[in-house]
């Protein structure tokens, strides 16, 4: 390896590399050039545009140890459907079974390499997903057979634990095959005793007419840190359905590409999250329309109160060719209270004629019109409150289609916002 | 029941109710009429509790309380209500959610158990037949995409819910063709009793037709010029209101 970057955490992560590869799986040239890649890339300066509402200085000056293969069980809560998996630090507890509701499992061991430890060009997360290639200990290949459709939801938990502040870097890979339909659940969760830093990747395929929904739900802790890059490529006819309830850590970064592909390929990325206390939250989405007759739609509902902060990036862009697209984004925004931020920025570049664009944001507080109505009632305030913010979140939260884990989300906003509103009147 | 004395509020600088002085007791209608910016909506804002109004001087008492002093909610778990001159869209909060919210709120003031689902519904089918309202709207956002008078209906629909001791009505009638303010004076006529008192605000006669008032009053320029029975509001409709403010300032 030669020195490239001299950051003391760069150089940290290459250290802790060295000593962890002998453990690690797969071929060594593959991690060594991902590693490398990272150290490249460095962490983002002040100056970095990806970067521009979100520093991770504080992350940055940790220095987590990357977590190696273990066989300790842990404490997760419980699944909201019946067939689930654990993941503790990206690797599973015990055997990984064959199949999983109707997708085949591999590994490792068993699937092919270049599927598991891809990396990605671009983007504000290259050096992320870089890092956790050269540091992902169970990386899990997800496929289905062709024209297999599936409506069973199944679940996986992504714990990240450790004895000490723990790197974890899980790693899925799905390939949908052509007619193909499934719909995965991602829960990521930590054990809240340290300071954590979860950096996981999702690297998706759809082929031709399949379709997949993710839900994804962040719930770590209250001091944890969590990047994530969702990288999908998206082809004929086939739909990529991503909800997403952003809702934990103390940072948190989502970075969702979408690469429609393939003629009428669609895409629908919604999600809500809530930034309170003095949680950082930030959810860039990039949908390429490469293919013509492709759509898409971008819908996030974000809250912000207390010292929270919250950031929404949602990009488009129809590339030449690409006619007859529709790209749709919405992006509203809810400060509760005074000293909540969220910086929004929606963009679209359009290098097509024949197509259908449209992008609104709007960023404001509950309408006091509507909140009098409520009280005029006989609610309270923090149940007027509550119920007008339930509202906000609520067209995105109705396409949520698993009651169980709607039904979470629900409760789970409920609860942190009578908390807090009640703690603010 | 309420005791309005010698009330002047204002918005900001604008001095709007300039020494309102007004008895209701229980069982009366009182209609208070007057010509637009004579401050009849301020007077119903500032008895429910609406932000943005000072009052500067005067008192008002709902059954011996300080009225002023409550909070919107505390006023309406007491029992008063006011019908919105304009009934606020609240997509996402259904109406099934907000009426059974609100009752609740009120019964558990009264020392009544809240009510579960079954009993609820069965509490408001009638009501909503009364109202002419489908079922369908229970499961809409309040007021979501109404039409007027879907709107001032579903206001009257939750007065009937609600069944408070005090009714301000906003301009009910504003805005309603003649069938919806049938259904809605039919709907406040059921509600009338001798516990309860109804104090309607309207620019127009109209109304007065079909819910008739013990009294009516004459706002204009913050203050009640005159007050009489029903016929007061007939010799409005022929002579105008310029015909009270002239005798008020020759007197």
């Amino acid at each position: 390896m030669s020195a490239i970057a001299s950051s003391p955490a760069t150089v940290h992560y290459r250290e802790a590399f060295a000593r962890l590869q002998p453990q690690l799986g797969g071929t060594a040239s593959l991690r060594v050039a991902a590693m490398q890649r990272f150290a490249e890339l460095g962490f983002p300066g002040a100056r970095d545009e990806a970067w521009k509402y979100t520093s991770l200085r504080r992350l940055e000056s940790r220095r987590f140890v990357p977590a190696a293969p273990t066989t300790t069980s842990v404490d997760v809560p419980p699944a909201f459907v019946a067939q689930r998996l654990v993941l503790a630090n990206g690797s599973a507890a015990g055997p990984v079974p064959a199949a999983f509701g109707g997708f085949t499992l591999g590994t490792l061991q068993t699937a092919p390499e270049d599927q598991l430890l891809r990396t990605f060009v671009g983007g504000g997360t290259e050096r992320f997903a870089a890092l956790n290639a050269a540091l992902t200990i169970g990386p899990l290949l997800l496929s289905t057979a062709a024209g297999q459709r599936s409506d069973d939801v199944v679940q996986l938990s992504l714990v990240t634990t450790g004895t000490g502040p723990t790197l974890a870097s899980p790693r899925i890979a799905v390939r949908m095959a052509p007619g193909s339909r499934a719909r995965l659940l991602l829960d990521h969760v930590d054990d809240g005793a340290h300071e954590h830093f979860t950096n996981a990747v999702l690297d998706i395929e759809l082929g031709a007419g399949a379709h997949l929904t993710l839900y994804r739900l962040q719930r770590q802790g209250e001091r944890a840190f969590h990047i994530e890059r969702i990288e999908s490529r998206v082809g004929e006819n086939a739909c990529f359905v991503l909800r997403d309830s952003q809702l934990g850590a103390a940072l948190a970064r989502l970075d969702t590409h979408v690469s429609l592909d393939g003629r009428a390929a669609g895409t629908e990325i919604t999600g809500v999250f809530l930034a309170d206390g003095s949680r950082h939250l930030d959810s860039h989405v990039l949908v390429d329309h490469r293919a013509i007759e492709t759509t898409s739609l971008q819908d996030y509902r974000g809250i912000a109160a207390n010292k929270g902060r919250g950031v929404f990036n949602g990009k488009a862009i129809v590339h030449a060719g690409a006619q007859k697209s529709n790209a749709r984004q919405v992006n509203r925004n809810l400060l509760l209270t005074p000293g909540a931020e969220i910086d929004t920025k929606p963009d679209l570049e359009i290098y097509a004629d024949d197509v259908q664009c449209s992008h609104g944001t709007t960023t404001g507080q509950l309408d006091p019109e509507a909140l009098f109505y409520l009280r005029s009632r006989g609610l309270s305030e923090p149940e007027a409150r509550s119920a007008l913010t339930r509202a906000f979140a609520g067209a995105v939260m109705a396409r949520v289609d698993e009651p169980v884990l709607a039904r979470h989300v629900h409760d789970e906003l409920d609860r942190r916002l009578v908390r807090l509103l009640e703690g603010s009147v | 029941m309420l005791s309005i004395r010698d009330l002047h509020a204002q918005i900001g600088v604008r001095k709007i109710l300039k020494g309102v002085n007004l008895e209701v007791k229980p069982g009366e209608v009182h209609a208070i009429m007057g010509p637009n910016g004579s401050g009849k909506s301020t007077l119903a804002s500032v008895l429910a509790g609406r932000a943005g109004y000072e009052v500067t001087k005067g008192t008002a008492h709902y059954l011996g309380d300080d009225l002023l002093a409550l909070e919107p909610e505390e006023r309406a778990r007491r029992g008063v209500f006011l019908a919105f001159q304009y009934p606020v869209e609240i997509p996402g909060v259904n109406n099934a959610y907000l009426l059974k919210a609100a009752l609740n709120a009120v019964r558990k003031q009264r020392g009544l158990q809240e009510l579960d689902a079954f009993e609820f519904l069965a509490l408001i089918k009638d009501k909503m037949k009364l109202m002419q309202m489908d079922e369908s709207f229970l499961s809409r956002g309040v007021n979501e995409g109404f039409s007027g008078g879907e709107k001032k209906r579903n206001e009257i629909l939750q007065m009937a819910v609600l069944e408070p001791k005090l009714a301000l009505l906003d301009e009910t009638d504003s805005g309603l063709d003649i069938d919806a303010l049938r259904v809605v004076a039919t709907g406040v006529n059921s509600l009338r009793s001798p516990e309860r008192a109804i104090v309607m605000i309207t620019h127009y006669q109209r109304l007065l037709d079909y819910i008739e008032p013990d009294f009516v009053h004459v706002l204009s320029d913050g203050r009640i010029l005159r007050t009489g029975d029903k016929s007061l509001a007939l010799e409005l409709e022929k002579r105008g209101y310029d015909w009270v403010k002239q005798e008020a300032s020759a007197a």
